[in-house]
């Protein structure tokens, strides 16, 4: 597996910056490589990325979560593998610093290109510049979701969430 | 296109071996040969093409999920279900003069298949008291007879009204609704008789009644357990789900009394592994379990984790989650390491290597997926086998995390929706409160009456009003002599169909065909054309749009009829519910549910987006709507079931040639029986000690409580890899043979397997084909 790993400093506050991130069906506006994200469940999305004629569709199992500190994220499915970690540590009053650690395994065209060395670094400083200048634009973040996930399951914030709010009555 | 049959297909049994895989070249020929048989090319053509894509037609064949929009093959069908839905686009016709020529009584002697294979029904039909012909009949006249005897109960409570899983979101709604509004909870459906058991279990152990797996969490499985299914005859596209999965790495445990083809290997007719290679082995580990020693393998799989924790303390349980998100683990724990290793391998006739072995696999595997299905919830014991089955993934924490979780597999394509709909005789307040709250009256609160409960209601000559929605309630049903004298009992049944089946011919004294539409034709309405909504077993909401003209111009839709029967027994205009405004426009109902099902908000919107809408499970949101919040650890016991010298435990099965009680062939392919449904399969080494051979003719004869006699007819014995003490026999022709008193304990579902038989020698001569 090849490792990455980048940090950019964003002016905004921890909590900001946090629940923007996970607000990942908005990955797509200020992203140049994520093209569609579906969050399936909390702890699952599907992700369609791509460049030019390029595009893979991966699903990612989000493994662990805690509200303004960091999450960890692995891939589902055969190939290609990666997994990742985003962690928010506070720099400074009203300054946050994103620190973004990925580990990929080769597979395909694509994974030619993750092969090169500094490409997967450059790609990754360069979505995380665009992370800045978006949550910086606006200041604030777009939404937020405050439950935690330890081990895959999720550990909502409130005793019913919306999406909790279905028929649960016995189907036979 | 073949005409229909005049005669009796003749009762000739051939056998061969069973098959070892399922599906691959011969499925599709088989598939087009009886299409072809039914209707014209082109018809074939658009059916299939358009049929579980984006826009077309849901398949009615089974509940199984689609793949994402995107992800569709262009024939995104099965063996199965391309039988099915040409089987209901036939160009086969039953006219008025069909009726002339055969009485009921006529009726009543003929085959569950030559009554499908006669065709469509093409306008409404009466039989009037006193005599053994319908007629045709108005549907002015035919919705008027059926309001008036309506109106005439002394109690609301006196009818029933009865639905198969067929049902559009948008009918079953409007069928609840007026029978609320009509003043009854009596809503009787097929859930009742296939996985109520499921429901009770994960209701009270998970707070959810539906599964909590989709086709991605089985496609990232570690393990999947296929228990008490057989995928290759029922929901044929589980295979694809499972070929994924194992080509991602996943192990398949099966566990089941018979070693079903599709269990074994699949070969995928969509590729070219499929077509010229050998195909995908399906079960890595084959358990041939005895009927009903489900109980006893999960729970003696639990005792082993508990050692195996014990051994590595920390490394086999899911900890966090059984402290944070369970409870019970102590009195359940307590409770399984008291099972007794001689009980359970009497109870599974396994070894104990094999379930230690199964174990390893357990142990080796993160995620784990557990499918199921009537195997499973036809038995006594069946929601206590459930709640087993939940402890045993609740141990390592394989519910709500991505690749794991519970799956019922369903059957009927609609099952699931329906209940969501409310077609439930025991549906909660909250739900009763939003009916009332959103048009206006106070629906009635005391429980309805399920099946069984309504069998026994008509055999007492409490119901005098059957109304049957889609399905073959007298062949669906368990004691088939009771029921039919239950169905004969009523002043007037009338049923909703595409088709000809027996429940037309043992009918009340009055009787109603009344013909509707079918899944694969346009739906004309005065607000244009229509579409409806269906669920699937993974609970996706999507539409179903026909393609087909409809097989005559008098007929109507499931959603117009009722409306029309509804607006006749409670009136029109001012104050009263908007019938004709749903009949003219299905959007008008989504408008009321999405206000009233939680969950559905926003209907008509969310709907019309490719994929349709995905159903949240709580569980997945990390929610539990249990008594405690929690998921729940639960104590199971069991009883082995006494099996006498002599006798066996049957298990009722469908062939591979049927879609529930339709036949479409005398042949099973997979199991190598071809020309006769009247078998039981018995082990070899049972045969010998009953002194049988192969093709004698027999008896069967089940034994119960009240020692009434049920005996099916006429039937050969064919030598079967069966678990040794069991045997096996084809539904609905074996209905007759399930007591009504026996049913599954707290889910009160009818219990069509582990039915204690024996083999009699014939006691007279061949019965009537049925």
């Amino acid at each position: 597996m090849t490792s990455v790993e980048e940090t950019v400093e964003v002016a905004v506050p921890v909590r900001v910056a946090y629940d923007q991130w996970t607000q990942f069906k908005s990955f797509p506006r200020f992203s140049a490589t994520v093209r569609r994200v579906e969050q399936v469940r909390p702890a699952v999305t599907h992700w369609v990325i791509g460049r030019g004629p390029v595009c893979r569709e991966f699903v990612t199992e989000i493994v662990e979560q805690v509200p303004d500190s960091h999450l960890v994220w692995r891939s589902l499915g055969r190939r290609p593998r990666h997994r990742g970690e985003v962690r928010f540590r506070q720099a400074g009053e009203g300054r946050t610093a994103v620190t973004v650690r990925m580990w990929m395994e080769p597979y395909g065209p694509a994974g030619l290109f993750s092969a090169v060395p500094g490409a997967a670094g450059r790609v990754l400083r360069r979505e995380l510049a665009n992370f800045r200048t978006y949550i910086e634009g606006f200041g604030e973040a777009c939404g937020g979701w405050r439950g935690t996930i330890r081990g895959g399951q999720v550990r909502p914030a409130e005793a019913e969430p919306p999406r909790s709010r279905v028929p649960v009555w016995p189907v036979g | 296109m073949k005409k229909p049959p005049r005669e009796e297909p003749r009762d000739e049994l051939t056998v061969t071996p069973p098959k070892t895989w399922a599906a691959g070249v011969p499925a599709v020929v088989h598939a087009l040969e009886y299409s072809l048989e039914q209707t014209h090319p082109r018809q074939t053509a658009v059916d299939l093409l358009t049929m579980n894509q984006v826009g077309g037609i849901d398949c009615p064949g089974c509940a199984w999920a689609d793949p994402a929009p995107g992800h569709r093959h262009r024939n995104e069908y099965c063996e199965n279900g391309a039988k099915h839905i040409n089987d209901e686009a036939t160009t086969r016709r039953i006219s008025a003069g069909f009726f002339r020529e055969h009485s009921v009584s006529d009726l009543g002697r003929r085959s569950d298949m030559w009554l499908n294979q006669q065709g469509r029904l093409t306008e409404p039909m009466v039989k009037r008291p006193g005599r053994d012909h319908y007629e045709p009949i108005s549907w002015i006249d035919a919705v008027g007879l059926l309001a008036e005897e309506l109106k005439s109960l002394d109690t609301p409570d006196e009818a029933v009204f009865y639905t198969s899983g067929r049902v559009s979101n948008e009918a079953a709604f409007v069928l609840q609704l007026f029978a609320r509004a009509f003043g009854t909870n009596n809503l009787p459906d097929c859930s009742n008789m296939c996985h109520e058991s499921s429901g009770f279990a994960l209701h009270e152990t998970l707070g959810t009644g539906k599964g909590t797996v989709s086709l991605q969490d089985l496609h990232h499985a570690d393990l999947i357990f296929l228990v008490g299914q057989n995928p290759g005859s029922n929901h044929p596209r589980q295979l694809s789900a499972l070929e994924e999965a194992k080509r991602n790495g996943a192990r398949i445990v099966a566990v089941n009394p018979l070693p079903e083809a599709g269990l074994l290997r699949f070969k995928n007719p969509q590729k070219p592994r499929g077509v010229i290679g050998g195909g995908t082995e399906i079960a890595d580990r084959f358990l041939h379990i005895r009927p009903g020693g489900d109980l006893a393998l999960f729970q003696a799989l639990n005792r082993l984790l508990l050692e195996a924790e014990d051994a590595r303390p920390g490394e086999v349980l899911d900890h966090d989650f059984v402290r944070d998100s369970t409870s019970g683990f102590e009195e359940f724990a307590e409770h399984v390491r008291e099972t007794s290793w001689p009980d359970v391998l009497a109870a599974t006739g396994l070894t104990r290597q094999e379930i230690e072995d199964v174990r390893d696999d357990v142990l080796g595997s993160e995620r784990v997926v557990v499918c199921w299905a009537m195997g499973i919830t036809q038995h006594k014991h069946g929601v206590p086998t459930i709640r087993e089955i939940v402890n045993f993934l609740l141990l390592r924490g394989n519910l709500g995390r991505a690749g794991a979780g519970a799956c019922p597999v369903r059957g009927h394509s609609n099952v699931q929706g329906d209940r969501t709909m409310g077609i439930w005789e025991q549906m909660p307040d909250s739900f009763l409160d939003a009916l009332r709250d959103e048009f206006g009256f106070e629906p009635p609160r005391a429980h309805g009456l399920d099946s069984v409960d309504s069998i026994r209601a008509m055999s007492e000559g409490r119901i005098k009003v059957f109304l049957g929605v889609a399905g073959n309630f007298v062949r669906a049903a368990p004691d088939s002599a009771v029921t039919e004298e239950a169905m004969r009992r009523c002043r007037l049944t009338a049923h909703v169909s595409t088709k000809l089946n027996r429940s037309h011919t043992v009918c009340g004294r009055t009787a109603l065909i009344l013909p509707t539409l079918g899944r694969t034709e346009r739906d004309h309405q005065a607000g244009g054309e229509q579409f409806v909504t269906v669920e699937n077993s993974m609970s996706e909401v999507h539409t179903s749009r026909g393609r087909l003209k409809p097989a005559s111009p008098l007929l109507l839709s499931e959603v117009a009829i009722l409306c029309r029967i509804a607006r006749r027994t409670l009136g029109d205009g001012p104050g009263h519910l908007p019938w004709e405004e749903f009949e003219s426009d299905y959007g008008a109902i989504r408008d009321r549910v999405s206000r009233i099902v939680p969950g559905l908000h926003d209907f008509n919107r969310r709907v019309a987006r490719p994929g349709g809408i995905r159903l949240p499970n709580p569980v997945n949101e990390g929610v539990f709507r249990t008594a405690t919040g929690k998921a729940l650890f639960t104590r199971n016991t069991w009883q082995p079931p006494h099996v006498p010298e002599g006798h066996l435990l049957l298990q009722t099965l469908r062939s591979h040639d049927q879609w529930n009680t339709v036949p479409y062939t005398q042949n099973d392919r997979y199991r190598g029986i071809h020309g006769s449904r009247r078998v039981v399969l018995v082990n070899p080494a049972d045969l010998a000690a009953l002194g049988l051979r192969e093709k004698d003719r027999v008896d069967v004869v089940s034994v119960w409580h009240d020692d009434a006699e049920r005996r099916a007819e006429g039937f050969e014995v064919v030598p079967y890899p069966t678990a040794p003490g069991s045997a096996a026999a084809y539904y609905p022709e074996t209905q007759v043979l399930v007591p009504l008193d026996s049913v599954a304990d707290i889910s009160n579902q009818p219990t069509s397997k582990g039915i204690l038989i024996r083999l009699e020698r014939p006691v007279r001569p061949l019965p009537p084909a049925h």
